[in-house]
Order: C-alpha cells, then sequence, then structure tokens
C-alpha cells in the first residue's frame, strides 16, 4: 500500500518542472549569459574610456580656471609693480596718490592700496572705503606683508574673510630698488567668482577655488562663499579626497551627490582648482549603454523563457500522453491509442506504443477466451489448454496403453456396400469417442477398426490401471451392444481389446501445424499384441495391470502365453467383470468365425 | 578602489532616472512688496526687472501686490499684521519698511537696506543670517565718510557742508556720525539738515537753503531719492556741488553720487527672491554686499557751477559721467 502511494507520489509529482529547470538552465546559460557578459565588458571598457576623456576634460577645465585665477592675481601683481618703479623722494606723495588712484580705477578687485617707502612707512593709502591718506603714516616695516614682499619681491596673504564673510586678500610687490619701497593691495577675491561662475563643465559641472587649508574662496554659487570659514569645512574633504588621487576622483560632492573630480594646483597661490561634474552626467553615455544592455539581457530573459516554456512544453505533453496510455493500458484500456505527430522520435515510440497495445489487446481477448473456455471444459482438458505446452512436452512415463479391435470387419467390409460400412464404422467411432471422453482418457487414434488410447497421457490420473481397465471394461461392454445390433442386422462382428501398462516416451510428432500426440514404446506393442490375442468380448491384460487391479477388478489368469517380439512367455491375465459375458454363446461362435479371417 | 567606484557609480547610474526633477511648474508665487514710500518706485522697478531676467512672468508664475504706506509706518504695522499668512511666499520690503517688517517671523523677507542689517538686529551675522530675513545692504554708512572725501577732491575749498538727512531712515544716526568725523578728520563744518519723511522734505530743503554752506551732501534714502530732482535744482539755485548715494541722483541734475548700483542690487535680490521661492532657508543665504561702487559726475551740473573738473582727479576715476 505504501509502496503504491509512494509510485503514485511518483507519478503526480510534475516531471515538467524539472525538464522546464533543466530547459531553462541551458537556454539561460546560452542565451543571457554572453549578453551578461558582454555588457559588462562593454560597460568596463566605456567605463575605462569615459574616464580617461572625462580626466582629459576636468583637466583642460581646472587648468584654464587655474590659468585665469593666476593671470587675476599676475594683473594686480604687475599693476601694483607700476607703484614701485621709482624711488621716493620729497613731495612725491601727491603724484604717487594719483597713481594709486589710477590702480583702483584699473583693477576692481583692488579696495584699497598702500604704498610704502623704503622704511616701510606708509606714505599713501587710497580706498574706496575708507578715506584717504597721504603723508609719513604708521610703520609698517613688520607687517609679514612688507617682510614677505622685501624676502619673495611677491608676496600673497593668507584669505581673510571679512565679517567673516566676503573673502578678501592682501597682495604686496616690492620694487626692485629697495627705495622703491613696497606696495600692498586689499583684493576682494569676490570678483574671483566671474572666472569660476563662467567656468561650465558639460551641462552641470563646475569648479571652485579653495585655498590651502580647503577654505572655500570661489564657488558658482557666491552665496556658499559668502557664508565664511567656518561652513566652508566640507570642500577640505574634498580637496583632501580629491588630491589624494592621481587624475579624476570619483568622490562624494557637496550636495552628498557623486562626482567626478579632478584638481589642479594654481602654483604661486598655493590655491586649488577643482573641477567637478556629477557623475549621473559625466557617466549618462556608459549608463545609457548599461541600460541599454539591461533592457537586451531582459529581453533575452524573456526570449529564453517563452523558448524553455515551450520547448518543455512540446517535450513534456507527448510525454505526459505516453504516460497516461500506459496508465490506460495498465488499467485494461486496450483501444487506447495515443496521438501523436510531432514527426519525431516521439511519435516514433507513440507508433510502437499503438501496436504494443494492440497485440496485448489480442493476447488479452485470446486469453479471455480460454478462461470462457475453461468453464465448459473438463479439468484436464481445461489443464492442457492452460498447460497445453508443457503437457504435450516429449517425455518418459508410466501409461496405460488400450488396444481395441473389431472381429471379423474384414468379411464384413467385403460383402457389404460401403454406406452400410460407413454407417457402422460412424457408430462404432462415435462409441469409442464417447467412452473414452467418459473415461478422461486420450484418444491417439483410428486405425480402420482398430482403436488406441491412453490413460496417464498428456493428463494425468490417480490411477491410471484401474481406470484404463474400467474403460477397457466401458468400451467392451459398449462396443458389444453395438455389436448385438449389428448382428440384429446381419452383420457378424465382435471386438476385443488389450490393456497393457509401462513406461512410454510420449509427446507430438509431426510437422507444420499437422501434429499428433503419441506414445511409444514396449507397452504398445504389447497392448496391440493382447488385443490381438483376445477374442470378441475378450480384455486381456498383461501382468503389470495385472498386479495393480487384481483387488478391485476380477481376472482370470490364462496362463503363460507366447508374445511376438517377447523372447519370454508372459502370463496373460483375462478380465472377468460381472457386467462382462466371459462366454456369450453368440459372441463365442462369432469369435471362432473371426479368427481365421484375421490370421 | 576602482571597482568600489565603478559600482558606486552603476548603482547611482540606476538610481538616477527615479530622482525627480524639482520642478515648480505653474505655480503661482504670491510677493508682497511693502514699503514707506510712494509710487513711482524705482527700487521695485529694479526687483522687477530682476524677477523677469530671472524668467519670472507677473501674473502667471508671480504676482507682486504692492502695499505703500507713504510717512506712515503706523498704517505699515497694521499691513503687517493683517497679513493672509501662509498665502504669501514672500515679503521684500525696502528701506525703512524693514524696521517695521521685524514683526513677521513665519514668511521670509528680503530687505534692501543702506545700513547694517546686524545693527538694526533682523539677522544674527551676515555670513547667517539664522532668521527668516536675508537680503543686501548698500554700505551706505561706511562710505558716508568717502563722499565727503569725494566732494572735497572736486572741491577743495569746501569749508562748510550742509547734510540733508532723513531722521525716518533706520541706521541714519550712524550715518551722521560717520559723516560728522569724516568732515573733522578733512576741517570741514558739517551742518546738520534734519527732516523726518516726506512730509517734511519742503521744510527740510528750505532750511539746507538757509545753511549757507559750501556744498550739499544727501543721504541716499527713499524719499530723497523721489525727490532727487528738486534737491539737484535747489543746489543748483543755491550753487552748492552736491553729492548723493547714488547715481540716480545725477541722473536728475546731482553733481556727484558714490555708491552702489542700486538697481544691480535690486537685480541680486531677485535672484535671492527666487531661490527662497525655490525652497531655499533665507537663514542659510548670507547677507550680499556691493563689491562695486559707481562714481557718478554731472558734467552739465560742474558747468553750471562753473567746476573745473580737469584740475581734480575726479574725472579720472568716474565710473560714470553724465553730460
Amino acid at each position: 500500500m505504501t509502496d503504491g502511494a509512494a509510485q503514485s507520489s511518483s507519478c503526480t509529482m510534475p516531471p515538467r518542472r524539472s525538464l522546464f529547470c533543466k530547459y531553462f538552465a541551458t537556454l539561460f546559460v546560452a542565451a543571457v549569459v554572453p549578453l551578461i557578459l558582454g555588457a559588462a565588458i562593454e560597460a568596463s571598457f566605456g567605463y575605462r574610456d569615459q574616464r580617461r576623456q572625462i580626466s582629459a576634460v576636468l583637466q583642460a577645465d581646472a587648468r584654464a580656471a587655474s590659468d585665469r585665477i593666476e593671470a587675476f592675481t599676475d594683473g594686480i601683481r604687475d599693476q601694483l609693480g607700476w607703484m614701485v618703479q621709482l624711488p621716493w623722494s620729497a613731495g612725491d606723495d601727491a603724484q604717487h596718490k594719483i597713481d594709486a588712484l589710477r590702480l583702483l580705477q584699473q583693477v576692481p578687485a583692488i579696495v584699497s592700496v598702500s604704498l610704502l617707502d623704503e622704511t616701510g612707512t606708509e606714505r599713501v593709502f587710497v580706498s574706496r572705503l575708507l578715506l584717504n591718506r597721504t603723508g609719513r603714516g604708521i610703520d609698517m616695516s613688520t607687517d609679514p606683508a612688507v617682510q614677505g614682499a622685501r624676502g619673495n619681491k611677491v608676496w600673497y596673504g593668507p584669505v581673510q574673510y571679512q565679517r567673516d564673510s566676503e573673502p578678501y586678500m592682501r597682495v604686496a610687490v616690492a620694487g626692485s630698488l629697495p627705495a622703491a619701497g613696497v606696495a600692498i593691495a586689499e583684493v576682494n577675491l569676490k570678483l574671483i567668482w566671474d572666472v569660476i561662475a563662467a567656468i561650465r563643465i558639460g551641462e552641470t559641472g563646475y569648479a571652485i577655488v579653495v585655498d590651502d587649508s580647503g577654505h572655500l574662496i570661489a564657488h558658482p554659487d557666491i552665496s556658499r562663499v559668502l557664508r565664511g570659514r567656518a561652513s566652508s569645512g566640507s570642500f577640505g574633504r574634498i580637496k583632501h579626497l580629491v588630491g589624494a588621487a592621481s587624475g579624476a576622483a570619483v568622490i562624494t560632492g557637496e550636495r552628498g551627490n557623486p562626482v567626478v573630480a579632478l584638481s589642479v594646483q594654481a602654483a604661486d597661490l598655493g590655491w586649488t582648482v577643482i573641477a567637478m561634474q556629477p557623475t549621473s552626467e559625466a557617466f549618462a553615455s556608459i549608463r545609457a549603454a548599461l541600460w541599454r544592455s539591461s533592457i537586451l539581457i531582459a529581453f533575452g530573459v524573456l526570449i529564453a523563457l517563452a523558448l524553455a516554456y515551450w520547448r518543455a512544453h512540446r517535450m513534456s505533453g507527448p510525454i505526459k500522453q505516453l504516460e497516461e496510455g500506459v496508465e490506460r493500458i495498465r488499467t485494461g484500456q486496450f483501444e487506447h491509442r495515443i496521438k501523436i505527430f510531432s514527426g519525431d522520435e516521439f511519435q516514433q515510440l507513440a507508433l510502437r506504443f499503438n501496436e504494443m497495445a494492440s497485440e496485448l489487446a489480442i493476447s488479452q481477448q485470446k486469453s479471455a477466451r480460454i478462461e470462457r473456455l475453461k468453464q465448459f471444459l473438463p479439468s484436464q482438458v481445461a489443464e492442457l489448454v492452460e498447460h497445453s505446452h508443457e503437457l504435450l512436452e516429449a517425455q518418459r512415463r508410466e501409461v496405460a496403453v488400450i488396444f481395441g479391435d473389431l472381429r471379423g470387419f474384414t468379411a464384413f467390409s467385403t460383402r457389404n456396400e460401403p454406406d452400410v460400412i460407413m454407417a457402422v464404422m460412424r457408430d462404432y467411432y462415435a462409441a469409442v469417442g464417447a467412452v473414452t471422453t467418459r473415461h478422461e482418457a486420450t484418444l491417439i487414434g483410428f486405425d480402420g477398426d482398430g482403436v488406441m488410447l491412453l490413460v496417464n497421457a498428456p493428463v494425468t490420473c490417480e490411477q491410471p490401471a484401474t481406470q484404463a481397465v474400467r474403460l477397457a471394461i466401458d468400451l467392451q461392454m459398449t462396443v458389444q451392444s453395438l455389436a448385438g445390433r449389428w448382428c440384429d442386422a446381419g452383420h457378424a462382428i465382435g471386438f476385443g481389446v488389450g490393456v497393457a501398462m509401462g513406461p512410454a516416451t510420449v509427446g507430438t510428432v509431426g510437422y507444420n501445424g499437422r501434429l499428433d500426440y503419441t506414445a511409444m514404446g514396449a507397452v504398445v506393442n504389447l497392448a496391440s499384441r493382447l488385443c490381438n490375442l483376445a477374442k470378441d468380448a475378450q480384455i486381456l491384460a498383461d501382468p503389470t495391470i495385472a498386479g495393480k487391479v487384481r483387488d478391485s477388478v476380477p481376472l482370470a489368469s490364462l496362463g503363460q502365453r507366447n508374445i511376438k517380439g517377447y523372447d519370454q512367455a508372459l502370463e496373460v491375465f483375462a478380465v472377468a467383470s460381472a457386467g462382462l459375458p466371459l462366454k456369450l454363446p453368440g459372441s463365442a461362435q462369432r469369435g471362432r468365425e473371426k479368427e481365421p479371417q484375421d490370421h | 578602489m576602482k571597482r568600489r567606484e565603478f559600482i558606486l557609480l552603476i548603482g547611482g547610474g540606476l538610481v538616477w532616472p527615479a530622482i525627480a526633477r524639482a520642478q515648480d511648474g505653474a505655480k503661482l508665487h504670491r510677493i508682497f512688496w511693502v514699503s514707506t514710500q510712494s509710487e513711482p518706485d524705482p527700487f521695485l522697478d529694479g526687483f522687477r526687472e530682476g524677477m523677469r531676467a530671472l524668467g519670472y512672468v507677473e501674473g502667471r508664475t508671480v504676482t507682486l501686490e504692492t502695499h505703500y504706506a507713504p510717512e506712515n509706518p503706523q498704517a505699515l504695522r497694521k499691513i503687517v499684521s493683517e497679513l493672509p499668512r501662509g498665502d504669501v511666499d514672500l515679503v521684500v520690503s525696502s528701506g525703512p519698511a524693514t524696521r517695521v517688517m521685524t514683526a513677521i517671523t513665519d514668511v521670509p523677507v528680503l530687505f534692501a537696506l543702506s545700513g547694517d542689517p546686524v545693527a538694526l538686529g533682523v539677522v544674527k551675522s551676515l555670513a547667517h543670517p539664522g532668521t527668516n530675513f536675508t537680503g543686501s545692504t548698500f554700505l551706505s554708512l561706511e562710505l558716508a565718510g568717502k563722499r565727503v572725501e569725494l566732494l572735497k577732491d572736486l572741491y577743495p575749498k569746501l569749508r562748510k557742508l550742509a547734510v540733508l538727512s532723513n531722521t525716518d531712515h533706520p541706521g541714519e544716526p550712524l550715518e551722521w556720525r560717520a559723516t560728522l568725523e569724516s568732515c573733522r578728520n578733512l576741517g570741514i563744518d558739517a551742518a546738520y539738515v534734519p527732516f523726518c519723511g516726506a512730509r517734511e522734505i519742503e521744510n527740510g530743503l528750505m532750511a539746507a537753503g538757509k545753511v549757507n554752506a559750501d556744498a550739499l551732501l544727501v543721504f541716499p534714502d527713499a524719499v530723497t531719492l523721489v525727490h532727487r530732482a528738486r534737491i539737484a535744482e535747489l543746489a543748483i539755485a543755491h550753487r552748492l556741488p552736491s553729492m548723493f548715494g547714488w547715481s540716480e541722483y545725477c541722473d536728475a541734475g546731482g553733481l556727484l553720487s558714490y555708491g552702489a548700483n542700486q538697481r544691480t542690487t535690486y537685480f541680486r535680490l531677485a535672484t535671492y527672491a527666487d531661490r527662497i521661492l525655490r525652497g531655499e532657508d533665507p537663514s542659510d543665504l548670507p547677507v550680499m554686499r556691493p563689491e562695486k561702487f559707481e562714481l557718478a559726475v554731472n558734467l552739465k551740473t560742474a558747468r553750471l557751477l562753473g567746476i573745473d573738473l580737469d584740475v581734480s582727479s575726479i574725472l579720472f576715476r568716474a565710473s560714470k559721467v553724465i553730460s
């Protein structure tokens, strides 16, 4: 029961799924993996190229910005250089003041200019906001601007945020002659904004300028600069990250979005120009390629899915049909036919299957017919029908052989018309057949007026000797009653029987479907001889039979007789049955009449 | 490093299409324009021009509702208290009106001031306003002394200077003090001619004519700006070289002006208005200051006054010459 359940569960387990999985895996590998691989390779190469290109663009833009910023500061430096060309002399202040005012007019970014003499004392101060001063003023010789300019000709001060908002820087230039003194300008760096704001990298890329310590000096959104020193700290991080990378680096930008950035140093000032572009824009082309690839992959997956489904369906459908067919055959529906017209091996298989089913049907019909037949047959015959193969095989066994022979038949046949002879023969054969059937014996055959019967072959019986003797008695009595009728009709015909028992080889012999079951052996000859010896109405038995039936059937020994083919004389017994007249007058007459004719 | 960047890139790239572009679309923004002066309003024109340049269309994407309370800050106060709160996106106040606007705390307020907004108390610092106020300052205070100096450069004989000032203007006392100090440094007597609001402008002008000064200095202010032509006329009538804060005064006949271009300032104010309307926090927008100052000279007035400009350095320093 459990075995059946397991079997049924294994049957209901959907084989389509596993088939589907296999097909899908195969098609997936075949179709999608190359796509993905191709896309990945394309993307990585594209990324490298794009990155190189972006690096170049950013480099160029940052360099341009840096150049323009340097031009801006160089312009201031050069203009200041004009202020310190001539040495100071008495009464020169007014002229210097005019020069300084001109400078303010020339360079809008300069808020104020101080001109110092060789001692570092302020001689002229002009400003856009504060009152101008001329004449000897404060001593600025210890000012780092003065000292820096004296040591280095040009000095750029640190960026300072006025009121913590606007970026300013001081620039000092010393004349080539010490007597020319030093010019110091205060520069409003807000004006660099023009330089930076003009830079656009792609659509949304831009450049910023930070100082050495990472504080913002210029940004396209000026309000970021105006937020002062404190809030420009995040740019230090960006400067550090970008500075650490060689070439363009992908970093998190100021708004938290990923950007590609590259920095360039402005040599004189220690400032850094950082050009950046959001990755979303910088790598837009790669992203587009990735999207294209993704769509292609998705498309490939869909096709693979559809193909796998279709293939698996094509595969599992016939399999399912075959499976159903087998199941139906199992339940006996032999008329079921599988219809597969796929034109492939499945169709072939279905064809074979149908042939098998039809043959099974025929065989089933036969078996059913036999089953039906068995109900109407004697059990021996039924067994014979069922097991004919084994029973009819040639084998050696103990059999009883009965021979019967009409007496006076030759004379009768010469004296009478053939139709009379046929009528007698028909009666005789019918009687013999009836007796044979009654005693479940085997009729080996008629030979004119003679007949040969076999007991215990091919169907076995319990007491073959007794049965053979009873058959012989019945046969003798039946034929004798027929003989009585023939006698009344004027035909003098008698009947003698011989019975012998012994080992014989039994089996079928013949050719091409014309087969006869027969027995070979000494016992057959012996029975035949005994039959010949027997007089009309007499049943002669050999010693073997006699030994076996002595207790149930009365026998009378007829003494030793010489029998043809035997070296020694055999004791022959005559069956003396109650119902069998040992010596009828008529019959004795017939027997006597007959005997010379036969021999 | 490279691989991580690559992943970052791909990740960012895939997220990108989901990011919605912040587009305000066709939302109609409502802006209150609050001022203590009366129309015509040159400041409003500058602001309008800026908004137009930024792509705003009046009536479609922005409505400018003007509220004027000439010479009556109390009336302005009433308007402010009746502000339909939550419905107004931005208040722009010009000049003295800003003082009244301090009552507003829940609507962003943009200002354009001559004085120092930190001193006025509307912002905490220039870099980080920290309140709902931000805007720009003209740096008038810092330029007050410079104007006296320029006047003296042009007219070295200057001994007595009449200073016409609207006391109703925020930061006016500071401006007067800076002027006074500058006059002292330059050896000039300063004659203070105060008046309060547009009502008293006539009185102020009469008083200025009577001080018997060598020159006239007029503090830049909405009232004097509106009456610039009359002031210039008066100066010419009294043969006084005059100094103003904005070039508009020179266009109207004033001799000299020194200060930031106020039209540019209002133009910039419009960019702040735009940013605030787009959702930026005014407390994060630093107060703007002008970095360019223009010196305007009216040659015609100079001729009328008989001043020889060639002897001074004014001409080559001038950024705007009106002939």
